[in-house]
């Protein structure tokens, strides 16, 4: 016995090099050795083609080191506020548009370290709209954009003598009806029309091109309950009634993608994200993206990832020189080409290897989106009433209230916040 | 058991052997979880100054509609699973703990694996059975020309799904403890009872059950108290849907403290969460005092 | 003699379909990892793979970091379970053989701490832990959760049916107390030992929230922390996640499969006396 305790012991004491170095800085020589902290979250693999994409960067400036956490992205907000709170921020971080509301207050605003008027004209409006703060400061900058569309089973639509391309440019959701109905007829293994990724940022698609919103124009408080969104809630609920829209998504936990991608559905309201998935699993028929039907209008949602860095981070300056440098038109636009993301830039001119015209489509339904989509998205408090919003909505779904009870119940909710 | 007196330096053993355990159990335990479960008291977001609001969150709480759905849905799951769990390890352990079955130790392993993986991998692969289209089960059923079984889709199935995966995970854990538990019973009160022409149902009720009593008290304790902290099982299968079927206690605390920022209330929700669980572990405390008392 | 036969097999056949009832979700996800991602989403759906492939394994563990979180991942388990061991024996033995103030509320204590989920004071650990310089280190998650309660738990329901005879004796013939704990209670303690190195190590490599807590480098990352990486915001990377599932499950089958004798013996003695 004691034989293996002092073994044990022996092996702590082995262990505690590995063990004890806790991110000790080096002593500063000529060029000030720096190591950035970066946080990131990935949905494929783009934290590597984010290395790769900086390593000339690296190399100009050798005394930058990254050391780069992968964090799970179902827990990216909370350990980011855990850090900032506990006084730990990264100097850098990859942001979804979400996180980023939630945390603008804690970002760093850039214009202490860079002339941010050469900046701000280089990306669009849409997605520069989600780094301002509310002192009109620059804390982010944008390095990929997102939007939402429908991606099509073309095959399935074929089947069904439908030439979903020509129909689709001027359709609105009463024709898309029509058409999905059709289709499910003509294809045995087809089952549904359209699921609908569970997500409010997804829901809100819809529920912009129905005419309706979830602020007041003036973003003083919740207006759920407006005639565009009651519209729009109703004719959701009828697509599930109706079967069109599978109840295993927003009443489940099924993923819609995976739904897509078994051939089962014939469309899939999704965005630009699911070009570089589908393009590598779907073999047996033949899909693309269309433009969305129109409901009073047509829209989409902007999206997108940032970069941005937070307030009493350790290396200010190198994090914003590094932000910048990412975000500029060589590194963001080889970035956002290998990812089949959509550029943010205003001068982008990305040719992707490939599925050129579906990321057409998708930036086609940037364009028409209007401006108040982004500001209310990126309201901070809405941040907050989005889970909840989304609850009720699902409970209005499965019928245990009646459409007003529960926009009314999101607007008192958004009382609690919106003081 | 040594008693030693006080004043002696002896009397200081018993601490000695107790300090590293507790000291770093209060270092990094027990002070943490009181600062956060002082911030019940507080109106608190998380980068913004705690306000003393006194019992005002607690009073919220109770109107709180939300909490008293996922209030209810803790109760109804957790004792569920227990009985569940005690039941079905007791059975495997019967079945298992007496060389009646041919390749005893393999099967025991077998049911023993499934609390080795992550809660993240159980998940993962449950949805993949369960799942309404995608899921291996209601594939198979539509095969055969039947519907599918709405398993994480209808409200009660969700619960019971989550119920059954989750004994589906620890039923072989609890059932080694049983196993031990019913080899510690001298084989000698079963040959006694035998030549006295008792049935083995009647052995059962009145042999294993009470020198069992002791081993059954640890395994619903524990598994009260896993069950109630259940988190991120739940959370990968079902996300705590359909709408609320299967959110519990302690998704809501993750969701008020981060989504929507309001820690102090988090808190008090954990504090009532605690006492929910205190109050069943006392009660089954008593319950098995009063059991051994009747011998 | 015919009936106890007939009974036998009934008994085998039904644990047998249990044991594969069981088991089918596990083989599944270790099946589905060797099929590449496009088969995963195929209907009709395939049980064995149409097309087996060692991508997925080749993908991830091409990633020089996946030896590295898995060496971390080890180097933790390891010497917690040692520490935990050590001292949660300690804590059971003072607990189960010794009468001093205190005894009762430590232990209530202990178990009712154990009914805190750990989310809710997520951020207090944090600011402790950095206020002791454990941040970003292996030992903050490897010392702070060793003082398991259950371990705590095992130990002192073990080792109250160890004979008090014993112990008079080993002082009477003069030993100190570290003499009667290390050559007299803990050899005869060696199948409760036992049970905790394999719960211990089963806890630390599994461990999800401390390492969230307190890692936030990423040469000091855990496996659990990687796979949990693979589920992302708008998809799930599932060829890296079900192979690297797969090769994370091993090592805790093989612990407890190397550790099962005395695991039983274990769990036996220490849950009997309540």
């Amino acid at each position: 016995m004691r034989k293996l305790i002092i073994s044990l012991l022996v092996l702590c004491l082995i262990a505690s090099p590995l063990l004890a170095q806790g991110g000790t800085e080096k002593a500063a020589s000529e060029a000030e050795p720096v190591t950035l902290t970066v946080l990131w979250f990935n949905d494929g693999n783009e934290s590597d083609i984010f290395m790769e994409t900086m390593q000339d960067y690296l190399a100009e400036h050798p005394n930058i080191k990254i050391d780069l956490q992968i964090v799970a992205f179902a827990d990216y907000q909370q350990k980011l506020k855990m850090l900032i709170s506990g006084g730990n921020p990264p100097d850098v971080a990859r942001m979804a548009t979400a996180d980023l509301t939630a945390l603008i207050n804690q970002a760093l605003p850039i214009e202490d370290y860079t002339d941010t008027s050469v900046l701000e004209p280089q990306f669009m409006e849409s997605m520069m709209a989600y780094a301002y703060n509310p002192e009109g400061k620059i804390v982010a900058l944008p390095t990929e954009a997102t939007a939402n569309g429908m991606l099509v089973n073309k095959t399935a639509f074929k089947n069904a003598g439908i030439d979903v391309d020509e129909l689709s440019k001027t359709w609105s959701w009463t024709d898309w009806e029509e058409a999905a109905k059709k289709v499910i007829a003509a294809n045995p293994n087809l089952k549904y029309g359209l699921p609908v990724d569970f997500t409010p940022h997804r829901f809100s698609t819809i529920m912009y091109q129905f005419g309706g919103h979830f602020l007041n124009s003036d973003q003083t408080a919740m207006e759920f309950n407006n005639p565009g969104t009651i519209k729009c809630l109703k004719w959701f609920k009828d697509m599930h009634d109706q079967n069109l829209i599978p109840k295993s998504v927003w009443m489940g936990s099924e993923n819609p993608a995976e739904l897509f991608q078994a051939g089962i559905v014939a469309c899939h309201i999704g965005g630009s994200w699911n070009v570089n998935t589908y393009k590598k699993n779907i073999t047996s028929f033949e899909w693309g993206a269309v433009q969305m039907p129109a409901g009073d209008m047509r829209s989409s949602v902007p999206g997108g990832k940032l970069i941005a860095s937070f307030k009493g981070c350790a290396h200010p300056q190198e994090a914003v020189d590094f932000m910048i440098a990412f975000a500029d038109k060589a590194h963001s636009g080889k970035y956002d080409k290998q990812t089949l993301n959509l550029s943010s830039r205003v001068d982008s001119d990305i040719q992707y290897d490939s599925n050129a015209s579906d990321f057409t489509v998708f930036t086609n339904e940037l364009k028409v989106t209007p401006a108040y989509t982004a500001n209310e998205w990126k309201n901070p408090n809405l941040s907050k009433v989005t889970g909840y919003a989304k609850e009720q909505i699902v409970q209005y779904l499965m019928g245990n209230i009646d459409v007003e009870t529960c926009v009314r119940n999101v607007d008192a909710k958004g009382a609690d916040f919106f003081k | 058991m040594t008693k030693f007196k006080k004043g002696t330096r002896q009397f200081w053993i018993p601490y000695l052997f107790l300090l590293p355990n507790v000291l770093i159990f209060a270092l990094f335990v027990i002070i943490p979880a009181i600062q956060g479960l002082a911030m019940s008291f507080t109106d608190h977001g998380i980068f913004t100054e705690p306000k003393f609001v006194g019992f005002a969150n607690f009073v919220e709480l109770f109107h709180d509609e939300v909490f008293w759905i996922t209030f209810k849905n803790t109760l109804v799951y957790s004792f569920l699973t227990v009985i569940m769990l005690v039941a079905v390890s007791l059975l495997l352990a019967l079945l298992l703990s007496k060389s009646t079955v041919k390749f005893e130790k393999g099967f025991r392993a077998a049911f023993y694996i499934p609390s080795l993986l992550s809660m993240i991998t159980v998940g993962i692969a449950w949805r993949f059975i369960l799942g309404d289209e995608m899921g291996i089960i209601n594939y198979f059923l539509r095969s055969l020309g039947g519907n599918g079984v709405p398993w994480l889709t209808d409200g009660t199935y969700a619960m019971l799904s989550v119920i059954m995966v989750t004994v589906w995970t620890y039923a072989g854990y609890y059932m080694l403890i049983f196993i031990s538990g019913l080899q510690a019973i001298p084989g000698e009160l079963y040959e006694a009872a035998k030549v006295d022409g008792a049935s083995p149902w009647y052995s059962f009720r009145k042999i294993t059950i009470p020198l069992l009593a002791p081993t059954t008290l640890v395994v619903s304790i524990l598994a009260t108290i896993n069950a109630f902290k259940a988190y991120e099982l739940i959370t990968t299968m079902t996300k705590g849907g359909p709408g609320y079927a299967t959110k519990f206690i302690v998704q809501q605390v993750y969701q008020v403290a981060f989504a929507e920022d309001r820690m102090g209330y988090a808190s008090a929700m954990s504090i009532i969460l605690m006492l929910m669980i205190g109050a069943f572990t006392v009660f089954q405390f008593a319950a098995n005092r009063r059991g051994s008392d009747n011998e | 003699m015919n009936k106890q036969v007939k009974t036998e097999i009934g008994k085998t056949i039904l644990v047998a379909i249990l044991a594969i009832l069981t088991l089918f979700p596990i083989i599944w996800v270790v099946l589905s990892s060797f099929k590449p991602q496009s088969e995963l989403f195929q209907i009709p759906m395939s049980f064995f793979p149409r097309t087996w492939t060692l991508e997925n394994y080749s993908e991830s563990l091409g990633r020089g970091d996946f030896l590295l979180y898995f060496r971390n991942s080890l180097v933790v388990s390891v010497v917690s379970t040692a520490i935990t061991v050590l001292i949660n024996t300690m804590a059971g033995y003072a607990l189960a053989k010794f009468v001093f103030p205190g005894r009762n509320i430590t232990f209530t204590i202990m178990l009712a701490t154990l009914m805190i989920p750990l989310q809710v004071i997520m951020i207090p650990i944090f600011l402790q832990l950095k206020r002791f310089g454990l941040l970003n280190t292996l030992w903050g998650i490897i010392i702070p959760p060793a003082a398991t309660p259950t371990g705590v738990f095992l130990a002192r329901q073990y080792m109250t049916t160890l004979p008090d005879s014993l112990i008079e004796a080993a002082r009477m013939d003069g030993g100190g107390e570290d003499f009667i704990f290390i050559k007299v209670i803990l050899p005869m303690s060696k199948p409760i030992v036992a049970t905790i190195a394999i719960f211990s190590f089963m806890w630390r490599w599994n461990d999800y929230l401390w390492p969230l807590i307190v890692i936030s480098k990423s040469r000091k990352q855990t496996i659990q922390q990687a796979l949990a990486g693979f589920v992302g915001q708008l998809q799930i990377n599932w060829s890296n996640l079900l192979a690297m599932t797969t090769i994370t499950i091993l090592p805790v089958i093989i612990v407890f499969l190397a550790f099962q004798n005395f695991f039983m013996q274990g769990v036996t003695a220490g849950a009997v006396k309540g």
